[in-house]
Order: C-alpha cells, then sequence, then structure tokens
C-alpha cells in the first residue's frame, strides 16, 4: 500500500466529517431545538388587538343616551416614512389638521423612528378611507370608538371615556398602553360591562411590512365582541328639562321610582355638556373645568354633604311615634320658638299649639325640638348619650351616614353625628342642647342629594326603599344586581308614616309651607327645608312625592344658597313633578320664574374663583 | 483493499458515453435539478401572467442549465490531452481576464468582479477556478516534479498566490480563499504533514486572537507547548520549574515595574526563548528550536493580527467578530445569518413543503435565490432534504476522489482531486455559512446558487473530470 493510497484514505474521512458537521448541526437546529421554529412563527406573524365597539347607554324609554361612533386614531412610524417625501398639505386637509401641526407631530416622531406615534386622533370613518386611498406610506390608523351624546345631557352621571393611565395599565391585566377606560359616572361604575373584550387577530407579514393574509386561516383569532347596551332607568326627557331648571344654580336634583328604586333623574349643578370631553379638544375643555371653582365635575347629587334643614323633620317624628316618645296627635306650643337654658331656637310665625300633622305642614322648628328632645334624654337609655346611639341606629336605617350601595360612581356617605364624635369635640361634656340643632336637619348632620330623595321614597312607600339605581336593563342579562331587587325596611313601622305624610300632604294642598307644589288631581305631598350655613344665604332644598297613594315618584331638590325651601328647590321640585306625571307643563310662568330665578354667588363661589385666578396669573 | 484500489479496469464500451461515470453523472444531474427547483421556490410569482418570461430566475437558471449542459457535452467529446494542452493559454487568459475585471469590471455588492455584457453578468474567477485546476495539475504532472522540493513548492504555490492577490484586490476574498482548496489536493501529492502544521496553527491563532485577550494566549500557548515537550521528553520536575519560573518572572515584573501584564509576559517569554535557544543548538534538539520557532511566531502573529484587524472596514469587522461570537447584533451584520438559520432551523424533519417556506416566501431570508439558497432546502424539504443534499454533495465529491484514484497519469488524478476540493470549499463555507458555522463569504453553493457563471464553471469543472476519466478506458476511441 503506497503513502498516495493511505492520504487518499485520510482525505476520504476528512470530506465525511465535514459532511457529518453540517449534518449535526442541522440535526441540532432542525430537530432538537423548538428555538428556530418560535422565532419564524414571530418573524412573519403580527399579533394585532382589535377593539371592540364600546357598549351604548339608552334612557329608560329606549332614547340613546350615549352613542358609539366608529372614529380612528393616525399613527405613524417615522422609518416607514416614504424618503421622496409625501403631500402633506393634501395628507394634513385628510386629518383636518394644519400642516405645522402635522410637521410638528412628524418632527416628534422622528425621536423614536420605530414606534408607533399617534399624529392625530378622532379621524371620522370617511376621512379614513380618504386617507386609506391616498396611500400615505408609514400611516396607519388604530380603530377606536367615539362617544355621542344626542341631547348633550347628564355629563356627571354618564362619566366619560379617557385614555388608560400608566398606573392603571399596571394594575389590571386588561389594559395596555393606548386603551380606553370609562371615567365617572355609568362609564366607570359599568366599565367591565360597557367595554365589551379586546379581540386578537394575528396577522402575516412579509419582511417589507406588507400584510399576506391572516396566520393559520385565522383559526387561533379572537373576535372582539362588542360592549353590552345598557338601558338606564333615566328619563333623558326629564333629565334634560331638570338640567335646564337648574341651570345657574348650584346644588342637585334626584327623582327616585319609589316602587322600584329606579333613578328618573339625577341632576348635578353646574353640569356640563358631555361631548365636550370627546375628541380633539378635549383636553381644553377638561382643563378649563378643573379651574372652575364651581366644579362641574363634582358630582354634587352622590357625594355633597348638605345640611338637610327641614327636610329631616319627617325623620325625628317618625323615630319619635316608633320609640313611644310622641303620639301623632300630641301638640306642642310654639312660641316663635323653642328657648332651652339661656338659648332659644327660632321658628317662624304659624298657629300655636299644634300636632304633628300640622308640625309637619307647617315645618315647627320647635316641635321637632321637643320630641328630639324627648327621645333622646328619654330614661329607658340611661343617657342622653345612648339616646343618640339608639337615634343614630334609626338615622342609619333610612340610608344616612353610609352609602346606600348604589351603582352610582363614588357614592357619598354623608354623616351623621356620633356620641364619639361630640366626645371629641366637646371633651366629653355636652347634653341634649348641644346636639338640639340636628333636630330640625342642621348642625353636623351631612346628607347627599341621593340620601334625600331616598327619603322621599321610603316615606312614599310608607317605610322601606329598594337601593336607588340608574342602569336597569344590561344586554344578554336577564336581571341586574340582585341587590336592586330587595326592601330594606328602615326600623320605624309603616303605621307611624301615616301622619307623617298626612302632614306633608297638608303642607301641599291644605295650608302649609309647600303650597305652590299643588298639582290638581296628583296628591302631592312635600316638605320644604331652608338649611342655615355660614357660607352665604340658606341652602334652598325640597322633598316631595306624588300621588299620595301608589307613588310615581320621589324627588328630592337641593338648591345652594337659594334661600327659602319655597322659593326655588320647590318649584323645580313641582315642575319635574308635573313632567313626569302629566308630560306636560301648564305653569309656564312658574319655569320662567325659575329660569330667572338667580342665586346670589358673589360671596361664595365667585370670590373664590377670583382669588383663584388672580393666584394662577400671579403664578404664570 | 486492492480490489478497491485497482479500479482500472473498467467497462470496455466502444462508445465514449458508455465510459462516462454514471455515478457521477447522476449525482450532477441531481444536483442540478435541486437547484432548479430551489429557485423556483425562491422566485415563482403565481400572479405572473407568463410563468415561462425568461425575466423569471428559474427561466433564466434553466437557459444556463441548457447552455452548460451544451458545453459541458462539447468538452465530452474532446480530446484529453487538448486539456493538458490547454492548461498554459487557459491559464494565462484566465489571469489577463482577472486584471481586466479589476481594471473595467462592474462594481456589486463591494466586490469589483463582475462583467456586464448586455444585461448578462459574468465572472471570471469562476472560470479561473477550472484554469487553476488545469494549470496545477499540469505543472504536478509533469515527471521531475517532486512537491516536497522548495522549488517546485515555490512554484506552485505562485500558481496559486498570482490569481489569489487579483481576486483579493477585486475585494472578492471570500471567492480568493477557494483557492485554498488546493492544500488538499498537495496533501494527496505528498507534501509533508509539517507544513500543515504552521497553516493550522495560524488559523488557530487568528481565531483565538479574536476571541481572547492576549496574555491569555500567550498563557495557554506556555502551557502546551510545556506539556508537548513534557510529553516528548519524558521529563518533568525541570519543565515544572522553568514554567513556573517564566510565570513568576512575569509576576514580578507586572507588579514591581509599570509594565502591563502582556508586555512582562512578553519580556520574560521573549528571554527565556532566547535561553531556550541557546540550549537547542548547543543540545542540537530540533524538536526544541521547532517549538520555539511556533512559539516566537505566535508572538509575532497574535499582536499584528490584532494591529490589523482595527485597520479593516467596520462591516468586515464586525462579520468576522459576529461569527467568533463576540458580537450580537441580529438586525445589523448578523442579519442575514440569523435570518438564515430560523429559515433552516424552522424546517424541521420533513419541511414545509415546496414553495411553502414561510421565511422564504415572504422574503426574510436575504439573498435567498443565491448564497443563501440553502435555507430553501432547510425550510422547505427539512432535515430529510438537506440529508439527501448534503450527501449529494459529499458522493460527488467521493467519487471524484475516487475516479482521481483510477486514472493512471497524475494529470487527471490531480485535476479530479482539485475539482473535489473545490467544491468542498465551497460546500463547507456556504452551507457552514447558512447554519452560522462558518463566517459571511460571499461563495455560491456549487450548481444550486443561482447564477450563470458559476454554474456554467461548475458544469465545465465536472464534466473535464469526467472526460478525463473515461479516457482511462483501454478502448479510449481517442487513446
Amino acid at each position: 500500500m503506497d503513502r498516495g493510497y493511505i492520504r487518499y484514505r485520510i482525505l476520504r474521512i476528512i470530506v465525511c466529517s465535514v459532511g457529518i458537521v453540517i449534518l449535526v448541526k442541522l440535526f441540532s437546529m432542525q430537530i432538537l431545538s423548538d428555538e428556530y421554529d418560535e422565532r419564524a412563527t414571530s418573524n412573519i406573524v403580527r399579533t394585532e388587538i382589535e377593539y371592540p365597539m364600546r357598549g351604548e347607554v339608552l334612557d329608560r324609554r329606549g332614547e340613546y343616551l350615549v352613542k358609539s361612533r366608529v372614529c380612528y386614531d393616525v399613527m405613524v412610524i417615522y422609518r416607514e416614512l416614504p424618503k421622496e417625501g409625501f403631500d402633506t398639505m393634501r395628507l394634513a386637509s385628510i386629518l383636518e389638521i394644519t400642516p405645522e401641526r402635522l410637521k410638528r407631530q412628524l418632527k416628534q416622531a422622528k425621536s423614536s423612528p420605530r414606534a408607533q406615534i399617534l399624529v392625530t386622533g378622532y379621524l371620522s370613518q370617511e376621512n379614513k378611507l380618504l386617507l386609506d386611498e391616498g396611500g400615505f406610506k408609514g400611516f396607519h390608523t388604530r380603530f377606536r370608538t367615539a362617544r355621542e351624546y344626542p341631547r348633550k345631557i347628564g355629563g356627571n352621571l354618564l362619566g366619560y371615556v379617557s385614555e388608560v393611565t400608566a398606573d392603571q395599565v399596571k394594575r389590571w391585566d386588561y389594559y395596555d398602553v393606548g386603551d380606553y377606560i370609562g371615567v365617572g359616572g355609568v362609564e366607570s361604575a359599568y366599565e367591565t360591562t360597557l367595554r365589551g373584550e379586546k379581540g386578537v387577530s394575528y396577522r402575516i407579514y412579509d419582511s417589507h411590512g406588507a400584510l399576506q393574509g391572516s396566520y393559520n386561516d385565522g383559526y387561533d383569532d379572537i373576535l372582539p365582541v362588542k360592549g353590552a347596551q345598557l338601558t338606564s332607568t333615566i328619563d333623558a326627557r326629564l333629565q334634560e328639562f331638570a338640567e335646564e331648571l337648574m341651570e345657574g344654580k348650584i346644588g342637585a336634583v334626584v327623582a327616585i321610582e319609589p316602587a322600584t328604586g329606579e333613578i328618573l333623574a339625577m341632576v348635578s349643578s353646574p353640569s356640563y355638556n358631555p361631548d365636550l370631553m370627546v375628541g380633539r379638544q378635549r383636553n381644553n375643555n377638561y382643563a378649563a373645568m378643573l379651574h372652575n371653582q364651581r366644579q362641574p365635575q363634582f358630582n354634587r347629587a352622590v357625594k355633597a354633604k348638605y345640611p338637610p334643614g327641614s327636610t329631616f323633620k319627617l325623620v325625628q317624628g317618625l323615630v319619635g311615634l316608633q320609640e313611644g316618645v310622641l303620639h301623632a296627635s300630641q301638640k306642642y306650643p310654639c312660641d316663635m320658638g323653642f328657648s332651652y337654658g339661656s338659648r332659644k331656637m327660632a321658628c317662624h310665625a304659624h298657629k300655636s299649639p299644634l300636632d304633628l300633622k300640622d308640625a309637619v305642614a307647617h315645618s315647627c322648628n320647635a316641635y321637632f325640638c321637643y320630641v328630639f328632645k324627648d327621645m333622646i334624654t328619654n330614661k329607658k337609655y340611661g343617657s342622653v348619650k345612648e339616646g343618640v346611639r339608639v337615634w343614630n341606629d334609626y338615622v342609619y336605617s333610612f340610608g344616612f351616614g353610609r352609602q346606600l350601595g348604589t351603582d352610582l360612581y363614588g357614592e357619598g356617605t354623608g354623616y351623621v353625628p356620633t356620641p364619639e364624635y361630640y366626645d371629641r369635640g366637646y371633651n366629653e361634656r355636652w347634653n341634649w342642647g348641644t346636639v338640639i340643632n340636628c333636630a330640625i336637619g342642621q348642625g353636623d348632620l351631612g346628607c347627599t342629594p341621593l340620601q334625600m330623595a331616598n327619603l322621599a321614597a321610603i316615606v312614599a312607600n310608607r317605610g322601606y326603599y329598594y337601593v336607588p339605581h340608574i342602569i336597569k336593563h344590561i344586554e344578554g342579562r336577564d336581571s341586574i344586581d340582585r341587590r336592586f331587587y330587595e326592601r330594606h325596611y328602615t326600623m320605624v313601622d309603616s303605621i307611624h308614616f301615616v301622619p307623617i305624610v298626612e302632614g306633608m300632604w297638608r303642607s301641599v294642598n291644605v295650608a302649609g309651607t309647600s303650597g305652590n307644589a299643588r298639582l290638581e288631581g296628583w296628591d302631592v305631598c312635600g316638605k320644604t327645608g331652608t338649611a342655615q350655613n355660614p357660607n352665604g344665604a340658606d341652602h334652598s332644598t325640597f322633598l316631595s312625592f306624588a300621588p299620595k297613594n301608589n307613588p310615581k315618584i320621589a324627588i328630592s331638590v337641593y338648591v345652594e344658597h337659594g334661600g327659602f325651601g319655597a322659593s326655588i328647590a320647590l318649584p323645580i321640585a313641582s315642575l319635574i313633578e308635573e313632567l313626569y306625571l302629566t308630560d306636560t307643563i301648564t305653569r309656564p310662568q312658574m319655569v320662567e320664574a325659575v329660569r330667572n330665578y338667580q342665586p346670589n354667588y358673589t360671596r361664595n363661589y365667585d370670590l373664590k374663583q377670583l382669588r383663584y385666578d388672580e393666584k394662577r396669573k400671579s403664578k404664570k | 483493499m486492492l480490489s478497491e484500489y485497482n479500479m482500472s479496469s473498467r467497462g470496455s464500451s466502444r462508445s465514449l458515453f458508455g465510459n462516462l461515470d454514471m455515478v457521477a453523472l447522476g449525482i450532477y444531474i441531481a444536483i442540478a435539478v435541486c437547484g432548479v427547483l430551489c429557485i423556483t421556490s425562491a422566485s415563482f410569482d403565481a400572479d405572473s401572467t407568463n410563468i415561462f418570461s425568461p425575466s423569471h430566475n428559474y427561466i433564466k437558471q434553466l437557459i444556463w442549465v441548457a447552455i452548460s449542459w451544451t458545453m459541458g457535452t462539447v468538452v465530452l467529446l474532446l480530446d484529453r490531452r487538448f486539456f493538458h494542452a490547454f492548461a498554459i493559454p487557459a491559464y494565462v487568459l484566465g489571469i489577463l481576464l482577472l486584471l481586466a475585471v479589476l481594471f473595467l469590471g462592474k462594481e456589486i455588492n463591494g466586490a469589483k468582479a463582475w462583467f456586464e455584457i448586455g444585461g448578462i453578468r459574468l465572472q471570471p474567477v469562476e472560470f479561473v477556478k477550472i484554469a487553476t485546476a488545469l494549470m496545477i495539475a499540469r505543472v504536478m504532472s509533469e515527471y521531475s516534479f517532486n512537491i516536497n522540493r522548495l522549488t517546485d513548492l515555490i512554484k506552485v504555490a505562485l500558481i496559486i498566490l498570482v490569481p489569489f492577490i487579483i481576486i483579493v484586490l477585486q475585494n472578492d476574498t471570500g471567492s480568493g480563499l477557494v483557492l485554498g482548496a488546493f492544500l488538499f489536493v498537495f496533501y494527496r501529492e505528498g507534501l509533508s504533514k509539517y507544513v500543515y502544521f504552521p497553516i493550522l496553527f495560524t488559523i488557530f491563532l487568528f481565531i483565538a486572537a479574536m476571541m481572547f485577550s492576549k496574555v491569555v494566549i500567550f498563557t495557554v500557548l506556555l502551557v502546551l507547548f510545556v506539556l508537548y515537550s513534557i510529553m516528548r521528553v519524558g521529563e518533568v520536575k525541570g519543565h515544572i520549574r522553568f514554567l513556573a519560573g517564566v510565570f513568576l518572572v512575569a509576576l514580578l515584573l507586572a507588579v514591581l515595574t509599570p509594565l502591563s501584564g502582556y508586555a512582562a509576559l512578553m519580556i520574560a517569554c521573549g528571554v527565556s526563548a532566547v535561553g531556550l535557544t541557546a540550549v537547542a543548538i548547543k543540545t542540537r534538539t530540533m524538536m526544541l528550536l521547532w517549538s520555539i520557532l511556533m512559539f516566537v511566531y505566535a508572538m509575532v502573529f497574535v499582536p499584528t493580527t490584532d494591529f490589523l484587524f482595527s485597520k479593516l472596514e467596520p462591516h468586515q469587522k464586525n462579520r468576522i467578530l459576529t461569527f467568533v461570537g463576540l458580537v450580537d447584533d441580529p438586525k445589523n451584520t448578523g442579519y442575514n445569518v440569523n435570518q438564515s438559520k430560523i429559515a433552516i432551523g424552522s424546517g424541521g424533519m420533513w419541511g414545509k413543503g415546496f414553495m411553502e417556506g414561510t421565511q422564504i416566501q415572504y422574503d426574510y431570508v436575504p439573498e435567498k435565490h443565491t448564497d443563501f439558497i440553502f435555507c430553501i432546502v432547510g425550510e422547505e424539504w427539512g432535515f430529510v432534504g438537506c440529508f439527501v443534499v448534503v450527501a449529494l454533495y459529499i458522493g460527488l465529491m467521493l467519487r471524484l476522489m475516487r475516479m482521481g484514484e483510477r486514472i493512471k497519469e497524475p494529470f487527471g488524478r490531480i485535476y479530479c482531486y482539485s475539482v473535489a476540493a473545490i467544491i468542498l470549499v465551497h460546500v463547507l463555507v456556504n452551507m457552514g455559512m447558512t447554519i452560522g458555522l462558518m463566517p459571511v463569504m460571499g461563495i455560491p453553493l456549487p450548481l444550486m446558487s443561482y447564477g450563470g457563471s458559476s454554474f456554467v464553471a461548475f458544469t465545465l469543472l465536472i464534466m473535464i473530470a469526467i472526460r478525463l476519466d473515461a479516457s482511462t478506458s483501454e478502448n479510449d476511441i481517442y487513446a
């Protein structure tokens, strides 16, 4: 065997080993490793989020309160822009922005050329088609839904839709940067129902970024699920009318259907046009509202703590009757007030002595001071402190001092003073005289307009209420939450409501403070309230339901610094009742009077605004 | 054994074509078919109105195949002595073409290696491979030639170096390195194996210089050389003492003087090298002298490489660094290789099917019909397809070598080995590149990559080998 043959064999081995090395590497890449399969898929497949249409909201008659409309965000990926440039003037006109703004946005996009940068939002469907037709390379659109409000009512009630904050993205898996979320009102309370479910589509793109079709024939795609349509308990017509009446006044209106707890109208005034929170001007509008010291975004109807004033006398009378310290026929004298120690709780001129019905009708301060004093100083409790505690429990059972558990966003609790509160405030040295102002709904009592409307509903129902709610039907579900179908009884027996209701009826229909609320044939029952406060003129409030038997509407109106209960809150409530019960307005002069009645806010809100503006100016 | 070696008694067919090596020819055709299928998959456009329009790459390639087969037939009809005679003019012509393209050629992808005549691109370097193979075969088959004689070695080295230098000047280093394939041939022809050690050592040092710091390289080298010496001499204590001494000196120098660790080690090594040389000369130990020479060579080579590397163009530097794994930059320099690995790796056992490869069809693999054509095999035909293709190439090389062995005259043997070696380098570098075993060098996969010059050149290369082999028959009609 010569050397050449040995070398031939060695070279054969070398050639074969080259083949083996290549095949071993191929085997490990193709058979053993999954890495390349995954990377191949991630190369071609892009996951795209499909946004669902947000659910709409109807009023109780099926009219749209909130509509959804298709719109698009326009995004740009700077790197994909054609190098030879494009028709910026035309693009700007399609996007309905100025060319300067477009250039500014493009300049901004240049700093992160691979990312999708928002150029502008709220592009209409027609303009989106124009954009697609124009073939502007590098510009992409993202499906969105924008809100539309046919009646432009219920700003605080409905809430609005806004982009999620970084914090919300971190907190909830569902949201990604750029998603929309409901803020405030129904939008927030029913967010999970309204938003629907995002879908996913897997699309194949080639290396040039051109769409080549759907991955796996779309088998893995998840279609977006449209948000459920909500039917609200709100009566749009009533809501609009109530907002109109509250124009220029600060306060709240809440109307409830006593038999169901459905909220018919709920106004927090000043309100705002919800359309302001949609579209490209949104940020400016929002900022303007933020600087408004009347706080249009503060939902007074569910959050404000107002002294209930005389309307609270209803509760005092009922508690007295239940506790046996008062009989309906019991008469007390009123000598223009109630004297205790060296002090006197003043009252206005009316007949004296008078029984419970008339005391309700005439809103006698002295009468309820006697009742409250008798109640909390009753020997069976052992001490005033214990008396107040028992009174607390009664008041809580009427829904005061706590959340009612409604479906309203940001529901407040109000405040009911407790013995512990007085202990702290008066260093444990206090007696019935200290707390006597609670008898007439003053002092440290704080109630939300919703709680007051709920009181009206309780009296209308003679002792129970349904948790007030604003949504009566959710598309695709048989019922709403069960808590809205349960009766909640107060600690006062039904029988004791008779004289109270009688007093409220007399107040309107016979003789009393609420004469103007009379509606022929509807047996309106009402109770006025005039709440003193340290900031200015008295708050005007009115609590009412109608008709007396089988009540259809219970309402509370609260107007800050509105004066007497009868002067502004009463006519507003009465007109709303009339519209709801009869579908007509027979007293246009009263509407005119309400419109023309403008409470004086110069000493409080206007002054605050003035100081705030000055401070902002000096900061600048 | 002998029966395998003594393969000269071949078929006694009277016709030339009866004597052709059908195995080699069959493998050649099989590879060409695979190539056309892959090019079709890479360039087929279902939306095209005329799928036979010559604007499609696969039609163009088919035209080239037809041209090649015509030329191949002509080659088979030529007298075998013609190739012997043709070697020198072919070589001279090749060199002239290379020079011409260097000055008149068209630059594509940074390499000035193409002639463009009426829309057809020709790459002379492909034909220079044939000419060089013929020239080498002719020179080495001369009766007085002895590869281990220095003058003869220099002669063949020059034959390779002249085209190599011109090709490197064209900035087509990848093609130039293919000429290194002749080392394979020289080995068969008896070149001393000691010539190969410095070559392998140089490659090792080159890669090491990229990957490790110089102190580490020399520490390892020092230990390796001492271990080798221990193995040869069998004495341990003295060697350990020597090693410890060198390191101690280096350490002391590094700590006590402001010299860097590398400089200190170099001084220690240099001094001991001088000392050991004196010892080696005194005791006349050639082995020691060789080792010292290699070590000193490393001491010169590593810093020089470092220096030259810093002078390289950024993209070349990045290619090398990416290959060695020092740079991980999938979107830039390694992008091609990364995409190619993804395409091949996602092929699985049976592949995604003809024209079904997602990475190929959606254009994620760059140069998919030329340098990265093996990706199509990998992705669409899977491991099974790759196995078949690799086996075809290995089979072709082994067949060519076998053909060489049975040709009695050295000219045919050397030529056949040259062809096998050229194919080996192409396959190793090209496939190795697509699967990340080799750095990116723009050389095609023989007979598969799209491109007329390459296909024609490889056809001629192989056909000449088959023709020379067919002549071995005693009944050669041309004999």
